[in-house]
């Protein structure tokens, strides 16, 4: 799967080029309206994500050439202006999703793969861990073929973890995965921890392994270990 | 008090004294010009009577105009001017009269020769003068006030127009033109002087506004990269316990900034206006459904929401900011109510009202919509939450207002 970055602050470029490297994408960047033009006339790709506010041009411009140069591709739109304006534009030229500046890896990741999921496996909509097989159409999960009853929130966390495999997720970016950033009080830990409790419970009842991980002082990890 | 009632009565005050002014003086002139008139014809009778005495040997008498008798004084008197009082036995009253005198000695003899003539009676005068000059006055008065309401139309209607387009400026419109126009070089020059001004207000604003958002915007991106770096760095396998909590404590802080930029900018733009897109909001869905949204704080601290919720209330406004007012106020009511208390939440058209009991305020309630004010200080909330409602509610020219009573505390938003 390929995926575009185009973002002008390099530092960041590299950070999301390992981190979604790793998670077995292959990545390429361009740091300029002008790079991305070129790279978009050149190539094709799965996913691309735009930075609205670029050096040379306006980033909803280049929307538009995506739109009749890599029409297939997934578009996610990041912009540091949480402006209301931006993201209905945008979302109404085309794009697909709109994640705010900063963002946690985890939810970048958890957006990409999503978008991937829309796009290329029309009709696979499952995904399969081990003993876990998870319905995306019917939200519903599986231990060992037996359906576990889990809330709302347990099902977004839980997907949320397998989807970021093996890698820590700090509460903070959980806490902004569930209940969204106009929520962000230290008691959400308690939450997180008593909601994690109980999908523990779930997956171990129906003779599952545990595999979230307590990361000390940060947050959790799903991993065979 | 309008202009033209302004000049209106300017022009009364002055115009009213002239003319009590100009009434006295005529008053005077006039019967100055007339006595002296009055003396001259008077000195003519008494020649005319003289000269028929001598030519007819006759004494003419109309008493009271003419009086003539023979008198034994010894010397001879010259004119002499008197005014009196005769009874006018007709009019039934004395009537003043200029009387003009002489001894002569006509053909030997020596007669006293009067010549008289009504003088005008004083309130006679007084009241013609009245008359005519209340009637100008009157005259005058109207003639202005028509004049002026005509000139007052005509002349002052591109001032009107330039005013009602000013109260439609807006200081996010670019492009903002005055569009009457005046032969007159004040109202030119003033309009000149508002376009320069108000072009200079929207310049001024668009660069505060983009600069505030650059510098949102460069804050934010070096943030984002501490943000992923810290992340990045989190999933190292060997870190130890006190490596860990040093990573997350930055961590932690940094998201702390990046939240309170992104707070002070949505504050900027509200203050800015600049949410533009309105709709019809419904408010009872949306109340609901952010109710939702604290279900874990609301079990968590064994609270019991009561609900009062009219259904189908509409609001014309943001959604984006209806939203931010209605999950700051929730959110509020939850992180400040006793553990077991019990939310009460009413909404109908024309109000919204949330109450929580807590305990008492340990700041002056005035304060409490104030940025940064934080009724605990060593509390990691932003104490932005509220200041942001006011910011909402002045936007959309909402009333709101904070009362307490038995422990009990309630923010009442009027629309």
């Amino acid at each position: 799967m390929k995926i575009l970055i185009i973002e002008d602050e390099k530092e960041l470029v590299g950070t999301i080029k390992n981190f979604l490297e790793s998670e077995g994408f292959l990545c390429e960047t361009a740091y300029s309206y002008f790079e991305a033009e070129d790279s978009l006339s050149a190539f094709n790709y799965d996913i691309i994500i735009l930075d609205l506010t670029l050096p040379g041009g306006d980033g909803l411009d280049l929307i538009k050439l995506i739109k009749v140069r890599n029409r297939q591709a997934g578009l996610l739109i990041v912009s540091a202006k949480n402006s209301l304006d931006d993201k209905i534009r945008g979302l109404d030229m085309g794009a697909d999703d709109y994640i705010t500046k900063p963002f946690h890896l985890a939810e970048l990741n958890s957006r990409i793969k999503s978008l991937a999921r829309r796009r290329h496996f029309e009709g696979a909509n499952e995904l399969i861990f081990n003993e876990i097989k998870i319905n995306f159409d019917s939200a519903e999960v599986f231990i060992n073929d037996t359906i576990i009853d889990l809330t709302k929130k347990e099902y977004e966390i839980l997907l949320y973890f397998i989807v970021n495999r093996n890698k820590v997720i700090t509460r903070e970016a959980i806490a902004e995965h569930v209940w969204g950033d106009n929520i962000s009080y230290a008691d959400n830990y308690d939450f997180i921890y008593s909601h994690i409790k109980n999908i523990r419970k779930k997956i171990e009842m129906n003779n599952g392994l545990n595999y979230l991980h307590n990361i000390y002082g940060i947050g959790y990890k799903f991993s065979e270990r | 008090m309008r202009l033209l009632q302004k000049t209106n009565r300017a022009y009364f005050l002055i115009s009213g004294t002239a003319f009590i002014i100009a009434g006295v003086v005529f008053y005077f002139v006039i019967s100055f010009f007339f006595k002296d008139q009055l003396n001259e014809k008077l000195m003519s009778d008494i020649k005319v009577i003289i000269s028929t005495i001598k030519r007819n040997g006759t004494l003419p008498n109309y008493y009271p105009f003419i009086e003539i008798r023979e008198v034994s004084v010894q010397s001879e008197r010259s004119y002499e001017t008197v005014d009196i009082l005769i009874f006018d036995a007709i009019e039934k009253k004395e009537i003043p009269f200029r009387q003009i005198s002489l001894v002569d000695s006509i053909n030997g003899k020596k007669y006293f020769i009067a010549a008289r003539d009504t003088l005008l009676e004083e309130d006679d005068l007084l009241e013609a003068i009245a008359i005519v000059t209340s009637s100008v006055f009157i005259l005058l008065l109207i003639s202005l006030y028509f004049i002026n309401r005509k000139l007052s139309l005509n002349i002052w209607k591109p001032f009107y127009k330039t005013l009602d387009e000013l109260k439609e400026f807006s200081h996010d419109k670019p492009g903002f033109r005055l569009s009457s126009v005046s032969k007159l070089d004040e109202f030119t020059e003033l309009n000149k002087t508002l376009e320069k001004l108000t072009q200079k207000v929207i310049s001024d604003y668009q660069s505060l506004k983009r600069f505030t958002e650059d510098a949102s915007h460069e804050i934010q991106t070096p943030l984002a990269v501490i943000q992923s770096k810290l992340e990045t760095l989190m999933q190292y396998p060997d870190l130890k316990k006190d490596q860990a909590e040093l990573i997350n404590s930055a961590y932690v802080y940094t998201l702390r900034i990046s939240k309170l930029t992104q707070t002070l900018l949505l504050l900027t733009k509200i203050a800015n206006d600049q949410f533009p897109e309105r709709r019809a909001v419904n408010l009872s869905e949306l109340l609901e459904e952010k109710i939702n949204i604290f279900e874990d704080h609301i079990n968590g601290k064994s609270l019991i929401i009561k609900k009062e919720i009219e259904p189908e209330c509409f609001l014309e406004t943001n959604f984006f900011l209806a939203e931010s007012l209605v999950v700051n106020l929730i959110g509020n009511a939850v992180k400040h109510s006793i553990t077991g208390g019990i939310i009460n939440i009413r909404l109908d058209k024309y109000h919204l009202e949330i109450s929580n009991p807590g305990k008492p305020l340990s700041v002056p309630a005035l304060n409490l919509f104030d940025r940064f004010y934080k009724t605990d200080k060593s509390s990691d909330s932003q104490g932005l939450g509220l200041a942001i409602v006011k910011e909402i509610c002045k936007l959309n020219k909402w009333e709101i207002r904070y009362e307490h009573k038995e422990d009990l505390h309630k923010v009442i938003v009027n629309f």
